[in-house]
């Protein structure tokens, strides 16, 4: 049980960045998620974490160590790789087995074995014990590495993806179950993922992070209503955030006029908004709105025009996207039991609600329309 | 395939074995040659092709005489170079397959290029600095120079199958709380025993029927390779002798490829390690 300090931390593999400047504060018992896509610097930064990468400049602390001097094996800390990294030539009970027969942690057989039943059992592969890893399928593979992580009650858990290989079923089950066994163990544990779905649903806290830095670190509610930033909205959410440019024509006290979508409109704002956007340099803004605010169907004089770009059934919700009449496509989530022929013209409206202003020059985040929990 | 086979893919699998076999006769047939000659008696050599008294006298002939000698010197010498080349090659192999630095495939093509190289190319210098280094006609120079045709083949193999074991399983092994030496012994060398195995043997079956080098840089420490040119005497050939002493010189590869012919087929066909 520790918590982890990294400040500052900098790599580079030859001119390509790994990470820059990375400075986080994990805290005791804490389930923190590192989302990003692919190249982030999410695997490096575990990497530095355990050692296996040793940094240009920075500094971690797990715990009260200062651990930057130390070798892998004595920084107490486990780690589930993307690929498993199983040792193919052990069965899985030796595979669970190595790290309690090792020097740094050796225990008396007796109670390697009871140990490793125990967690084969948590993880239900008792049965599979005996079998050589080539015989596994990957969810079991999954779980062995799993296991072999869990056995040695580290200081600290790092996980890389571990879901990613499995099929979508198998990764929607782990995940529950994995969220299941963070409250049994209550070890401090980074999780790396590019699903921002696991990211949400296992994180205390998420870490965004994307070409290196980290972009924001805050509660799944925050990250996902309030980013900091419109790369962050980009990145997290699927199908993609809305974000399209407007201008403000006509500003009231309690309402705002905007040409966006190549169309005039108008939304409600509150005080709050009103003295956000007088920080504007210009009488232009960025808003961003989820695919799920948005309504397909006629609403009055706030509806706005388009035609069906394209329509994809997911089953119970559909992706539908449509051309504006400026051309700028906006993606809608709707229920999964209407229909929509392409090119059919259709009217459209954004909640008011549930917009995000993003000042267009520095692509920060401004406010957003209503106050979810947790805002102060 | 639980599809009944049509006579097509029948006639096409009889096909195949009769292949097979015909290569297998026409690969084992020189030493089934050498077998034959060995027993034949001298007189009936040139005269009968299957049908001969059967003798062992060349046999009695070249283990009465000093040949076995040569025969142990040959086992010292090529035992020995494939040992080095392990213990140089293992950590060479290792390294070519994971660091990243400069003039990396400079080095490992260098290597190889020792390959290239006809013996009887380098021959002369090497014999000059031989004589002059006093290494001429002593075992440790026959184990060094090997290391010529040993080296090379060894890094080779074994750096392909070093990197086909994912770092992961390094690092993994590493938080698991062993230092690297423990990883190297416990987790790397046992993944790549069959790749160790196969070289091992390749190299051992080079520089056993090496014939340039001991020719030329050893006289009273030779081997049984040169040697078995002395049974070719200027009144007469001993076809006979020849063939016994080249029977028995073949013995230590093909019991040494039998005995680890499981490794030989799985370290030959790479990436055997692969999970």
């Amino acid at each position: 049980m520790a918590s982890i300090q990294l400040s500052g931390l900098t790599k580079f593999y030859g001119k390509r960045r790994g990470v820059e400047d990375v400075s986080l504060e994990v805290g005791d018992q804490e389930f923190l998620t590192v989302f990003g896509p692919a190249g982030a610097g999410k695997t490096t930064t575990l990497n530095l974490i355990a050692g296996i990468v040793t940094p240009d400049r920075g500094s971690i602390r797990i715990g009260q160590k200062t651990v930057d001097a130390l070798e892998p094996a004595d920084r107490n800390v486990a780690m589930v790789f993307e690929s498993y990294a199983l040792y193919p030539q052990f069965t899985v009970y030796q595979n669970m087995a190595f790290p309690l027969r090792s020097p740094k942690h050796r225990l008396p057989a007796t109670e390697v074995e009871q140990r490793v039943r125990h967690f084969a059992t948590m993880l239900k592969i008792d049965h599979l014990l005996d079998r050589q890893i080539q015989a596994l399928s990957n969810g079991q593979r999954q779980r062995t590495a799993l296991g072999r992580a869990l056995v040695r009650r580290p200081d600290v858990f790092l996980m890389d993806e571990p879901l990613s290989h499995l099929d979508a079923k198998l990764r929607h089950s782990m995940r529950a179950e994995l969220k299941e066994m963070r409250s049994q163990l209550g070890t401090t544990t980074i999780y790396v993922t590019h699903d921002y779905l696991e990211a949400m649903s296992l994180g205390d806290r998420v870490a965004i992070i994307n070409q290196g830095r980290i972009l924001q670190v805050g509660t799944p509610e925050e990250v996902y209503f309030r980013p900091a930033t419109v790369e962050v909205a980009q990145l997290f959410g699927d199908p993609e955030i809305n974000l399209i440019e407007a201008k403000i024509r006509n500003r009231q006290s309690t309402s705002v006029r905007v040409q966006a979508l190549g169309e005039e409109w108008s939304f409600p704002i509150t005080p709050e908004i009103g003295s956000a956007l007088d920080k504007l340099t210009g009488d232009n803004v960025r808003l961003g709105f989820r695919p799920a605010d948005v309504t397909v169907g006629a609403n009055g004089n706030s509806s706005l025009h388009g035609v069906v770009y394209s329509f994809e059934p997911l089953g119970t919700k559909s992706v539908l996207t449509i051309e504006s009449v400026a051309g700028q496509r906006v993606r809608a989530l709707v229920d999964g039991h209407r229909t929509f022929q392409v090119d059919r013209r259709i009217e459209f409206s954004v909640a008011s609600s549930s917009l995000i202003f993003f000042d267009p020059e520095s692509t920060r985040y401004l406010i957003r329309s209503i106050r979810t929990e947790g805002d102060d | 395939m639980t599809h009944s086979r049509s006579p097509l893919a029948k006639i096409g699998k009889g096909l195949q074995i009769l292949l097979l076999l015909a290569y297998a006769v026409f690969a084992l047939f020189p030493l089934l040659w050498m077998f034959i000659m060995s027993i034949k008696p001298d007189s009936q050599m040139l005269t009968t092709t299957f049908i001969f008294t059967p003798t062992l006298e060349n046999y009695a002939t070249v283990l009465h005489s000093d040949y076995m000698q040569f025969f142990l010197n040959n086992l010292i010498v090529s035992v020995a170079a494939v040992l080095l080349s392990l213990v140089v090659g293992v950590p060479a192999a290792y390294a070519l397959a994971r660091f990243q630095f400069k003039g990396k495939e400079d080095i490992a093509f260098t290597i190889l290029s020792f390959r290239f190289a006809p013996e009887i190319l380098v021959i002369l210098p090497l014999y000059l600095i031989y004589q002059r280094l006093g290494l001429y006609d002593t075992y440790f120079g026959l184990i060094w120079v090997y290391q010529l045709i040993t080296l090379p083949l060894l890094i080779w193999i074994l750096r392909g199958f070093f990197e086909d074991i994912s770092p992961d399983i390094e690092a993994a092994a590493q938080l698991d709380g062993y230092s690297w030496w423990q990883v190297f012994l416990r987790v790397l060398l046992p993944l790549v025993k069959p790749g160790l195995v196969a070289a091992g043997l390749l190299c051992f079956i080079f520089a056993w029927n090496s014939f340039t080098f001991p020719l030329l840089l050893s006289n009273n420490v030779q081997t049984s390779t040169v040697i078995a040119l002395r049974y070719l005497a200027s009144d007469t050939v001993h076809y006979g002798q020849v063939a016994a002493a080249a029977a028995i010189s073949a013995l230590p590869e093909v019991i040494l490829a039998l005995l680890i012919q499981k490794h030989l087929v799985r370290g030959l066909s790479f990436g055997a390690v692969k999970g």
